[in-house]
């Protein structure tokens, strides 16, 4: 009992990573209605730029994570630029593949820059893990769980109380009545692209740190768990990335223990495949499909 | 003085002339009727005036500014704001909140400060917001979704939207549309209002009663050309104009 309760304790904070990387991907969806591949691959990109100024300049853990974020959004500016505001009237799927291609240049640029694969990523914190009562907390997985806790009510305010936020969900509702109303689409778009890049930027950092290391591969992996989180969640939805990322988390630590490392990726797509069968709008998106429905009864 | 110059302004699609050298002028301060039987190119018109369609030729003058084929948000920034046929509000917004987000447009907006634009605005248009929601008669609904409203308190919504970016051009797209006698007569009263608030405005109608009563000139369209212009009462004896809606829509006229 005492292990399960600790998987999940891992699991939630492990997931709440996930959750960032969810709400980066689900913020992009939401305003566009189309989906960024190279997300995973740009903010990889960010964490190579905190990689050099580690090994450059051997800087402290701050101005790292502060490079990591800065190299996160103007690699999500290049690709707003080319996939998205080059082609937003053309076909979203378009965008999509545009997308998978920028991935691959990212990628490709990343593998040419740094040849030897795998540098060593300095950690945040490195203190002994916290006892309380029988359970263990790494510090940097508290200081995950924070992170990704500050940063989702911040967004949650931001959503709910500034015209900035009402402008967004607008736009995310109707984009052509909210011309109209002369709200500057492209820019809000462009603004929740910078938004989705910082909080993929953190994300990356937070991972990266705990794990001590970076490949190019990391693009991959995070695309991977993004989007996985976000359909768990159900696309779109903002709770519902945050509910998809904690669930993989739980999922995945809950595997580790009781079926062994090679289980971990292997049980969140079989958690995937479930959902795609028996809930194909994931936990929220069910929900934000039939509202919305019957928002469009009655408006 | 002309508030409104729509000079040889055409749209075709493919060979359809939905709007054939259409030329039509709106004073400053008038209530403009615009009429037509269906698919006249009355709604193509204001599509045309709010930069949603591209023009095949022709010219949109509004405050002697050229604005044809400016982006829609930059029309309504130079003064030009307009309700939907079919209404379009933001449903997951309150009500308070559609009115408070399409404030987000005025032109003078650009020399304030970051935060003021993008963040809380100014307590002057919060203030300004509650006041239209009392002109519009939902001060009391100011919190609940407008998924949730009427669809009489919909409509009045979408016109106090309309306005929250302080139009002086307002173009109405069949604003009475699905409404009952009662919720037309305020709309009527509401109209009148406006006016006196010095608004032009453009409507754009099929019920008759409040075309006539409200309006201080009417154009008429027919397959995309102007067959009339004039007084309400001259319209209503003109001979083409019932020949017009006599052709199509049996009854409209007298609706």
């Amino acid at each position: 009992m005492v292990d399960f309760v600790q998987n999940c304790l891992d699991g939630i904070m492990l997931g709440s990573s996930y959750a960032l990387l969810a709400i980066g991907f689900t913020l992009i969806f939401g305003v566009m209605r189309r989906l960024n591949l190279s997300y995973g691959p740009s903010i990889m990109v960010g964490a190579f730029v905190g990689t050099l100024v580690y090994l450059e300049f051997k800087a402290n853990a701050l101005a790292i994570a502060a490079a990591t974020v800065v190299g996160a959004v103007i690699v999500g500016i290049y690709v707003e630029r080319l996939c998205f505001r080059a082609i937003r009237r053309g076909a979203a799927v378009a965008s999509m593949v545009s997308s998978f291609v920028i991935w691959m240049q990212l990628e490709e640029i990343v593998t040419v820059v740094f040849p030897d694969r795998t540098y060593p990523f300095p950690p945040l914190v490195s203190a002994a893990p916290v006892e309380l009562g029988p359970f263990f907390f790494k510090v940097e997985n508290l200081v995950m769980f924070a992170c990704a806790a500050a940063m989702t009510v911040w967004l949650h305010w931001l959503l709910q109380y500034t015209r900035f936020g009402l402008a967004l969900r607008a736009v995310s509702e109707n984009p052509r009545a909210a011309l109209f109303m002369g709200i500057n689409v492209g820019a809000v778009m462009f603004l929740a692209f910078v938004i989705a890049s910082a909080f993929g930027g953190v994300a990356a950092y937070l991972i990266v740190s705990a794990d001590g290391q970076i490949t190019p591969l990391f693009g991959l992996w995070a695309t991977f768990k993004g989007l996985i989180a976000m359909m768990l969640g159900g696309m779109g939805s903002i709770p519902g990335a945050i509910l998809g990322g904690l669930l993989l988390g739980v999922v995945e630590a809950q595997s580790i223990w009781y079926l062994g490392t090679e289980y971990r990726d292997l049980s969140a797509y079989f958690l995937l495949f479930l959902f795609l069968v028996f809930r194909p709008g994931g936990l929220m998106g069910q929900l934000a499909v039939e509202r919305e429905q019957a928002a469009m009864r009655r408006v | 003085m002309p508030i409104l110059e729509l000079t040889s302004l055409s749209k075709h699609f493919g060979g359809v002339r939905a709007v054939d050298e259409l030329d039509l002028t709106v004073e400053e301060g008038e209530i403009f009727g615009l009429i037509g039987p269906n698919g006249s190119g009355k709604s193509t018109t204001v599509n045309l005036i709010c930069g949603v369609l591209p023009v095949t030729s022709g010219q949109v003058v509004f405050e002697g500014r050229d604005i044809t084929g400016r982006q829609p948000h930059r029309v309504l920034a130079a003064g030009v704001a307009r309700t939907f046929q079919n209404i379009r509000l933001f449903g997951y917004l309150s009500v308070w909140q559609n009115l408070w987000v399409a404030q987000n447009s005025m032109e003078d907006r650009r020399r304030e400060n970051f935060a003021k634009r993008w963040f809380f605005g100014s307590g002057a248009e919060r203030d300004t917001v509650d006041e239209q929601l009392e002109f519009a008669g939902l001060i009391d609904k100011r919190n609940e979704l407008a998924a949730n409203l009427s669809f009489g308190e919909q409509r009045r919504l979408e016109l106090a939207r309309a306005l929250a970016a302080r139009p002086r051009l307002l173009l109405l797209d069949e604003p009475a549309a699905g409404m009952n006698l009662e919720e037309v007569q305020a709309l009527d009263g509401r109209l009148r209002t406006l006016q006196q608030a010095g608004v032009t405005i453009v409507l754009v109608e099929h019920v008759m009663e409040l075309v006539m009563g409200v309006t201080d000139r009417i154009a008429v369209l027919n397959f995309g050309r102007k067959i009339a212009e004039g007084l309400p009462a001259a319209i209503r004896e003109d001979e083409a104009v019932q020949q017009a809606y006599l052709g199509g829509n049996v009854g409209t006229m007298h609706a």
